[in-house]
């Protein structure tokens, strides 16, 4: 069963927060302070083997917030 | 898919040679990066690197690692029919380094002697190179030095800064009839040629003056003309969809099942794509050893370091079936089966 909930707990693991951050649906990617090249791979990672989906730097270029990563997997 | 069987050829040694000095990505870092340079090993696997003093190229690495290896087998240096150097740290853009060594190493003007532009996926190549050359009768002994010196200490890019260890490996191949198959597979994509690139110093783009500045990126990370970039998410993607295929099919064109192999040997990327690799085909963590902590990315001689450094006491035991695949710049992949038995397998030497 995939939801957004379970994908933002995939999220934040994949990203690897020194501090706990609260991430929602909504939140900005800009807004967190490890949204760097390091979170995107691990995002890239994540979505490859959970959702077997393909996501590649341009993608997540263009996402803004967190829902819209998870619309490329959903 | 090209896919090969290789007859006749015996590995017959390898040889490691890295710089004595080595950095921290944790300990050599101001306090404050402390806690996001610990994220990054983290996530990297990578703690220590092994960077070369200022002036030592590649090829002084080399140089030592071919010497033990040639004392260490008791060849006679006239017995030794060909060099090949696998590559992307020459002395000079021309003449081939290969060529510079066979001097410096006093082989036989009856050497046949070149280089391989070939980065991560070199070592399988070269294997190919070599073997293919002996297999086909009349040479029968050949050597290769495979590795780079790819640091960059005064790079300010963090990503690359943390990720390139330097090394050099020699590799001992002989004509021997009683010798097992080796059975190889291999691919290029030149579409992603941009993927892992210097940009700067070929015909293509001439070195002008602006590209021994350092300019800022689309990326914000300031580079000269002559420093390599790297596109992460395309270097991640190509790996985890390639090489866990490729390896599949390898291991189909084979007689054996992934079962019949003792050790799994990648290049070192970065333990995301490592571990991403390793998942995808079900391997256990045993059978699949790593070098990325202690000596980082080491380009082509990564599979060669993770031999010597990991693999050295079981081999020294008895006869062990490998599987090395390496992949990376170009794009470029290569993967090969072959057992090692009785090889002479040095302590590392460093230098």
């Amino acid at each position: 069963m995939s939801t957004i909930e379970t994908f933002i707990e995939k999220f934040n693991e994949a990203v690897d927060f020194q501090e706990p951050v609260d991430v929602s649906a909504d939140t900005r990617l800009e807004t967190l302070p490890e949204w760097d090249s390091l979170a995107a791979l691990g995002v890239i990672v994540m979505c490859d083997m959970e959702y077997k989906k393909t996501i590649t730097g341009n993608d997540l270029a263009n996402c803004q917030t967190i829902t819209d990563i998870y619309k490329l997997v959903a | 898919m090209a896919q090969s069987v290789l007859r006749n050829i015996r590995y017959r040694g390898l040889t490691t040679c890295v710089p004595e000095r080595a950095f921290s990505n944790v300990q050599d870092c101001p306090p404050e990066q402390r806690s996001e340079r610990e994220r990054l090993v983290r996530n990297i696997g990578i703690e220590t690197r092994r960077v070369c003093l200022e002036g030592v190229v590649f090829s002084d690495l080399a140089l030592v690692a071919a010497e033990k290896l040639i004392a260490g087998l008791g060849w006679e240096k006239s017995s030794i029919d060909a060099l090949i150097v696998v590559t992307q740290s020459p002395d000079y853009p021309i003449p081939a380094t290969a060529i510079i060594l066979q001097d410096k190493l006093g082989l036989s003007h009856g050497t046949v002697a070149f280089d391989i532009n070939l980065g991560c996926s070199g070592y399988a190549y070269g294997l190919f190179t070599l073997g293919s050359m002996l297999s086909a009768h009349g040479l029968k002994r050949g050597i290769m030095l495979v590795g780079d010196k790819s640091s960059n200490p005064l790079s300010l890019d963090n990503g690359l800064l943390s990720l390139f260890g330097d090394a050099a490996t020699a590799t001992a191949l002989e004509f021997d009839e009683t010798a097992e198959p080796m059975y190889f597979a291999m691919g290029s994509d030149g579409s992603g040629h941009k993927a892992i690139i210097i940009e700067a110093g070929g015909q293509r783009v001439p070195i002008q003056p602006h590209h021994l500045e350092r300019l800022p990126g689309a990326d914000g990370i300031s580079r000269k003309g002559t420093d390599v970039i790297l596109d992460g998410p395309s270097i991640l993607n190509f790996s985890i969809r390639e090489v866990p295929v490729s390896v599949a099919q390898l291991v189909e064109f084979s007689p054996f099942s992934l079962d019949d192999i003792d050790y799994f040997v990648f290049h070192q990327a970065n333990r995301m794509i490592n571990e991403t690799i390793r998942k995808k085909l079900g391997l256990p963590a045993e059978k699949v050893p790593m070098s990325l902590k202690d000596f980082g990315n080491t380009s082509s001689a990564s599979i060669p370091v993770t031999i010597n450094t990991r693999l050295k006491e079981t081999l020294a035991q008895g006869r062990q079936r490998l599987l090395l695949s390496g992949f990376g710049v170009g794009l470029s992949w290569a993967s090969c089966i072959l057992d090692i038995e009785n090889a002479y397998l040095p302590d590392l030497i460093e230098i």
